[in-house]
């Protein structure tokens, strides 16, 4: 029986072997991280994470099997499934942070879920729309599909998972061949944004804004747009801040400067830069770290999981694992490139974004350069509902491949 | 496929050539920690995980001269609180405050300071009563997270004894911490306050010891480390004080709950002092925990000031026991011989507009220097005053050892004062006061102040026949390098020949034993006493009572001064107290034998039953 054109290619060996590697590492670092906890269920956290990629590897291969074609019809579906489920949380938690459903048998993080939901109807709606790429009406449509979940996980509130949404909104648009003119108008708001934090570095960003509108030469209806869009969004930063949850502030403030309150909110940052740094080029070895076991870092089987990894295991060690991501990262690009569906295409460049956005933030958080947004790391850190959504990304990129010359 | 413009390979580049900066920046930003700023992290990590816990030095204990210990430590208990296991903390505070009487907030920040280390004990209290141990021992159930840590404490006598000489030590402040750090002191650190405490610290406090602990993020000890080897402490130094204790309870005792002053008893032949009372005393007890509000405001704003060092700190008017220092003045620089006689004494004198009285109203008529000084002759000594000046006898009185600090090992200890004519016209005005001053100060009055100590030092110095030497306490110390013991230091000699020296110790002896002397009271039986009545006005109450002796006279072994405040006569009041002294000083050191308590007759005994 032939499932696939074509042939088991080197590619999908290389991004499964790569993805393997990666997951059992995690398993060896969470057991490093947490062998000095001070509870049975704590110290046996590597045991669960070993059920749960049993698991994720029968979803890898369930979904390396089922044709894309099944995605892309049930994509509206599952989407709305998704949306109903975010909806039922907010009612849940009765507007406070509730994230999860229990399923008895374990915690369901419906923010994973809705990563994969928010790629899957970006692509269908998107290989399916004949309006040109620079519509009004295409734009406004995705921007609303997108902001849907968004607002509502948000709402949890969970900040860096509705920033995994725009970052994949963002690239997904790009893939679909957004002009120029569009990217500008949808990535400097974002940017005014935080320039508006002081009127100098607003000043000098409004000017290269007007300095690229007159290279690009969008038209007058997209220059005023752009410089509207611009003005408002550098404009409602205070008003946005004084929406931010105290912690959220705290963060931000302290991603900014660590010594403002070294006990507290900065105390994370500082640990994990301790741990990664005291690790030097080799590293402290195997369950030797002692930021580590004697709980210098939060979260460090979770968010803090690259921490561990550069105290334990040194430069070397997160070299290592860096070089798998980017070969996953790589790969991904190329099939999505090669791919003659164009879902499979928009679903694998949206499946990317999600790793190598979680990638960048989480180690950029272990390494000081970001702030605290508590994202986990793909196929390391401990978590079912993370694990399952990493190899199902896996999953579509290597179907995607198998599958690469069918229309 | 070509969209707006460029084609979907052109994107995937770009889009892999973004992610993989990005990715490259991480590497660089990760490379520059590992290794630049490696050892700057590494010795974070390791200040981390590392707890240097401090093994106190055992203080030094303090003996008297005859090994009675005056000085030990006991153990005690500190109240320590361990956050983690507080749950209310504003219940615990408000309940722990009342229990220890420690503001409510002190206890609150002490917690809440150290938040992160939830398993480290945080002290709030040391020393803490017997009283407060128990209820907190009872009531454990009612206090979740208060502990009781083993201490020790220093233990001082009872009832206040020797306090002004012993001093306490209390816990360092932050200033001096940050003055003294690195020299072996650290938060929590006792540092003597007073007395012998602060004066000889350095020995008394040993050097602490260390241990390395490892602990979690949140304070809690995993076990020793096993790569330092724990430091142990190094125990104080013994002192062997020159104080007899038995003498220093019996002056002590002289005084009792009425009377304040202060005895200061020497040995003339090498300065050490052999009794320091000063009376009202403190209870040294009371400092070696915080000392609480309360007893601090009742302690300062006592009226008797108990927390005055009388000794050395107080300046008294001498009064008439200053003559011999005149006296010894006038005859050195021979302004009078021992065959000078002046105008008779008719109960006053008169200079100027103005009658200086003396004490006996019905006069003591012609008398010579040693017979004027013996009956304490006040007309006497204002013509001899007159003749000797105020220039001579300033000179005269500063080459004694008084207008200045003796140098005493043990510190506050004041100057006195010797006006001069610089010191009257800076207050009055140049040539804006009365010649007469001088008549006063040569009758111990007037603007002249002396501590008790410099009157016995100088006395010392009388009996040994002319060495002034310095006042001290400490006799020795044992160190690992062997016992040290103080020499006897001689600061200077008295500006008076030995010919002048004989005439004031024959006067002094007159005092006591002669026709005409003021202090019959203060013989002894089996000894001879020789010394100097002072009966001293005071603008703020009766005459403080002035008596400095030594005996025994041809071959003295002890020298005393004592002042009792507004007590009235010198010879009532001070010259018995010194003399019970004298007497038992003599007794114990087998010059003259014990006098056995007289028992009553079996039959008075029978009698008073019946």
């Amino acid at each position: 029986m032939q499932l696939f054109r074509g042939n088991i290619s080197k590619s999908a060996l290389l991004l499964f072997a790569a993805a393997l590697f990666l997951t059992s590492v995690g398993i060896v670092i969470i057991q490093s991280a947490m062998f000095a906890a001070p509870t049975q269920y704590e110290q046996d956290y590597f045991k669960r994470q070993m059920i749960w990629t049993v698991a994720a590897l029968f979803l890898f291969v369930i979904v390396v099997f089922v044709p894309m074609r099944f995605f892309e019809v049930f994509a509206y579906v599952f989407f709305g499934v998704v949306v109903i489920m975010l909806a039922g949380l907010l009612f849940k938690g009765g507007g406070r942070a509730a994230r999860w459903y229990n399923l008895g048998f374990f915690n369901l993080q419906v923010a994973e879920l809705a990563k994969i939901a928010v790629v899957f109807v970006l692509a269908r709606y998107l290989t399916y729309s004949r309006r040109p790429a620079n519509s009004v009406r295409r734009f406004a449509s995705v921007l609303i599909l997108v902001a849907i979940p968004m607002l509502m996980v948000l709402k949890q509130p969970d900040l860096g998972t509705s920033i995994v949404f725009v970052a994949v909104l963002i690239t997904v648009l790009y893939w679909s061949g957004l002009p120029a003119t569009y990217m500008l108008l949808l990535i400097t708001p974002v940017v005014s944004l935080i320039a508006s934090s002081h009127w100098i570095s607003w000043i000098v960003f409004f000017v290269l804004v007007l300095v690229l509108l007159q290279m690009i030469k969008p038209g007058t209806l997209f220059s005023i747009a752009t410089i509207g869009v611009n003005l408002l969004s550098g404009m409602i930063m205070p008003f946005i801040w004084n929406r931010l949850q105290d912690y959220q502030k705290m963060r931000i403030l302290v991603f900014l400067d660590p010594g403002r309150d070294p006990l507290g909110a900065g105390y994370q940052i500082i640990q994990s830069k301790v741990a990664v740094g005291s690790g030097g080029l080799w590293g402290k070895g195997y369950m030797a770290g002692t930021q580590t076991n004697l709980a210098f870092i939060p979260e460090r089987h979770t968010d803090f999981v690259f921490s561990v990894i550069g105290e334990e295991f040194g430069f070397w060690g997160g070299l290592l694992i860096l070089i798998a991501f980017v070969g996953i990262i790589l790969l991904g690009i190329r099939i999505a490139l090669k791919c003659r569906n164009r879902f499979s295409s928009f679903v694998v460049i949206g499946g990317v974004t999600i790793i190598a956005f979680q990638l960048v933030v989480n180690v950029g958080m272990a390494l000081g350069l970001m702030p605290v947004t508590g994202l986990p790391l793909p196929f390391i850190s401990y978590g079912g509902s993370s694990l399952l959504m990493s190899w199902m990304i896996l999953g579509l990129i290597v179907n995607s491949e198998l599958n690469w010359q069918e229309y | 496929m070509t969209v707006g413009g460029y084609t979907r390979a052109l994107r995937a580049n770009l889009l892999a050539g973004f992610l993989l900066t990005v990715i490259l920046l991480l590497i660089v930003r990760m490379f520059y920690m590992q290794t630049f700023q490696h050892e700057a992290y590494l010795e974070i990590s390791e200040k981390n995980r590392i707890r240097v816990v401090p093994e106190i030095a055992v203080r030094g204990r303090v003996f008297d001269r005859n090994g009675i210990l005056l000085i030990d430590n006991r153990p005690s208990y500190a109240v320590a609180a361990v956050p983690s296991e507080i749950t209310n903390l504003n219940a615990v505070s408000s309940d722990l405050s009342e229990l220890l009487g420690v503001p409510e907030e002190r206890i609150q920040q002490k917690i809440r300071k150290s938040r992160y280390r939830r398993y480290e004990p945080v002290r709030l209290k040391r020393d803490a009563s017997f009283d407060v141990v128990c209820r907190i021992e009872e009531a454990s159930d009612h206090y979740p997270g208060i502990v009781l840590q083993l201490d020790q404490s220093r233990n001082y006598p009872e009832h206040g004894s020797a306090a002004h000489l012993l001093g306490y030590p209390s816990e360092i402040t932050e200033d001096e911490l940050d003055r003294l750090r690195g020299k072996g002191f650290r938060s929590g650190s006792l540092i003597g306050r007073k007395g012998i405490e602060r004066s000889y610290d350095h020995y008394l406090r040993g050097i602490d010891g260390t241990r390395h602990l490892e602990v979690t993020a949140e304070g809690k000890i995993v076990g020793p480390l096993d790569e330092r080897a724990p430091i142990m402490p190094t125990a104080g130094f013994d002192l062997t004080l020159t104080i007899d204790y038995d003498l220093q309870l019996l002056g002590e005792s002289l005084f009792g709950d009425s009377l304040s002053g202060a005895l200061v008893a020497m040995d003339p032949n090498t300065g050490g002092i052999l009794a320091f009372v000063s009376q009202p005393t403190f209870d040294a007890n009371l400092f070696t925990g915080p000392l609480s509000t309360e007893d601090w405001k009742r302690l300062s704003t006592d009226q008797q000031h108990p927390l005055l060092n009388r000794c050395i700190q107080a300046t008294y008017p001498p009064g008439s026991s200053y003559k011999l220092i005149v006296a010894g003045a006038a005859l050195e620089s021979g302004t009078v011989t021992t065959e000078t006689r002046f105008l008779g004494c008719t109960g006053g004198y008169r200079y100027g507009n103005r009658v200086f009285k003396c004490h006996k109203l019905s006069g003591h008529g012609v008398l010579t220097l040693v017979d004027a000084i013996a009956a304490s002759c006040n007309v006497y000594f204002y013509q001899l005053g007159k003749k000797l000046g105020l220039e001579k006898f300033s000179e005269y009185s500063r080459a004694c050892g008084f207008g200045k600090r003796l140098g005493i090992d043990l510190g506050d200890e004041v100057p006195g004062l010797v006006p001069d004519a610089d010191y009257y016209d800076n207050r009055y005005g140049e040539r804006k006061w009365p010649k007469s001053v001088i008549l006063n100060l040569t009758i111990g009055q007037g603007e002249l102040l002396v501590t008790p100590l410099q009157m016995a030092t100088f006395y010392s110095a009388l009996a040994n026949g002319g060495r002034l030497l310095r006042p001290h306490v400490l006799r020795g110390l044992e160190t690992v390098e062997g016992a040290i013991s103080m020499d006897t230091e001689e600061i200077r000699r008295l500006p008076f020949s030995p010919e002048t020296i004989a005439v004031l110790q024959k006067a002094a002896f007159e005092v006591v034993n002669g026709v005409l002397g003021t202090a019959r009271r203060a013989r002894i039986d089996g000894t001879t006493v020789a010394g100097k009545t002072g009966t001293a006005q005071n603008p703020h109450g009766n005459e403080h009572s002035w008596f400095c002796a030594y005996a025994p006279a041809d071959d003295p072994v002890i020298a005393v001064a004592c002042i009792v405040e507004n007590a009235g006569h010198g010879g009532a009041v001070a010259a018995p107290i010194v003399a019970k002294v004298i007497e038992r000083y003599l007794q114990s050191n087998g010059i003259i034998p014990e006098v056995p308590q007289p028992e009553l007759p079996m039959e008075e005994i029978v009698d008073a039953t019946l």
